[in-house]
């Protein structure tokens, strides 16, 4: 643990692939329905995939499970193909999930290339979190002045 | 309120306000060693500011976020504050984790599976 990152999940994986063919997989809207969204891998329909590959650019992930929508949003705050990308994430709604950063590390390996992502709760991003606090923390300061 | 489908994926969203509150307490270095050394028993505020050579009022502060993160408990004996640590919060933290853990390698199990499958790369439109 250290300051900029409290809470991480890490996954590393081998691929019998290039570096490109792993990093386009992330970026292309029309390979992203295969392993990311859609019915092949859960149970979920791909509404809309929009993606705008370029640092500051969006992406929308939009899938319908069970008549809700969930749209998975973020943007790319690096791209260096192929070996890093790194991406902002959350699901937009209501509940407004406090954005996060997966960072992706490709590296050449054998005749493949090993994919590291670590996916971190940033505070940087603590701003932001700040906003969708507000709601949370003026109702919990609202019920200690009642006991106050 | 929106609520998803039944997967973990909807508790985690569901519940995401409270996240945000105790990844921001967590957030900072003081109050995660704080909490480290609640988690080996109750401290009082004294106790706790004591390692960081900070005031009181300080240290206040801090136990302050982490009760508004719901971590810390606080209990008045007499004339002490004793701080108690309260690891269900930390639990909703846990869920976030085991969730997208969950979730990456399953997505990449799947992208193994299309690159395995696929052709070595995307059609072109220029061939003639």
């Amino acid at each position: 643990m250290n300051a900029v990152a409290p809470i991480e999940v890490r996954v590393t994986r081998y691929f019998e692939a290039s570096p490109e063919r792993v990093f386009d997989a992330w970026l292309v809207p029309r390979v992203l329905g295969q392993w990311m969204f859609g019915p092949r891998v859960r149970d979920e329909n791909v509404v809309r995939l929009d993606v705008d590959p370029r640092v500051g650019g969006s992406f929308s992930l939009k899938v319908e499970r069970k008549g809700e929508l969930i749209d998975h949003v973020g943007q790319y705050l690096e791209i260096e193909r192929p070996y890093r990308l790194a991406f902002t994430w959350a699901i937009k709604g209501p509940s407004n999930d406090a954005p996060s950063v997966v960072q992706l590390d490709i590296g050449a390996s054998g005749s493949g290339c090993v994919l590291t992502l670590v996916h971190r709760m940033d505070a940087k991003w603590s701003d932001y979190a700040d906003r969708t606090r507000d709601g949370w923390t003026t109702m919990l300061d609202a019920l200690a002045d009642l006991f106050d | 309120m929106l609520h998803y489908d039944t997967t973990i994926n909807h508790m985690v969203e569901y519940e995401s306000p409270q996240l945000d509150v105790v990844f921001q307490a967590l957030s900072d270095g003081t109050r995660r060693r704080m909490l480290r050394s609640l988690s080996v028993q109750p401290r009082s505020v004294g106790e706790l500011a004591a390692p960081f050579r900070i005031s009181l009022a300080a240290a206040s502060k801090h136990i302050k976020v982490l009760e508004r993160a719901g971590l810390v408990q606080r209990r008045i004996q007499g004339r002490t504050h004793l701080c108690q640590l309260r690891a269900g919060a930390l639990a909703e933290a846990e869920r976030w984790l085991q969730y997208y853990q969950q979730f990456w390698s399953e997505r990449l199990d799947a992208l193994e599976t299309v690159l395995r499958a696929g052709p070595a790369e995307p059609p072109r439109g220029k061939t003639r």
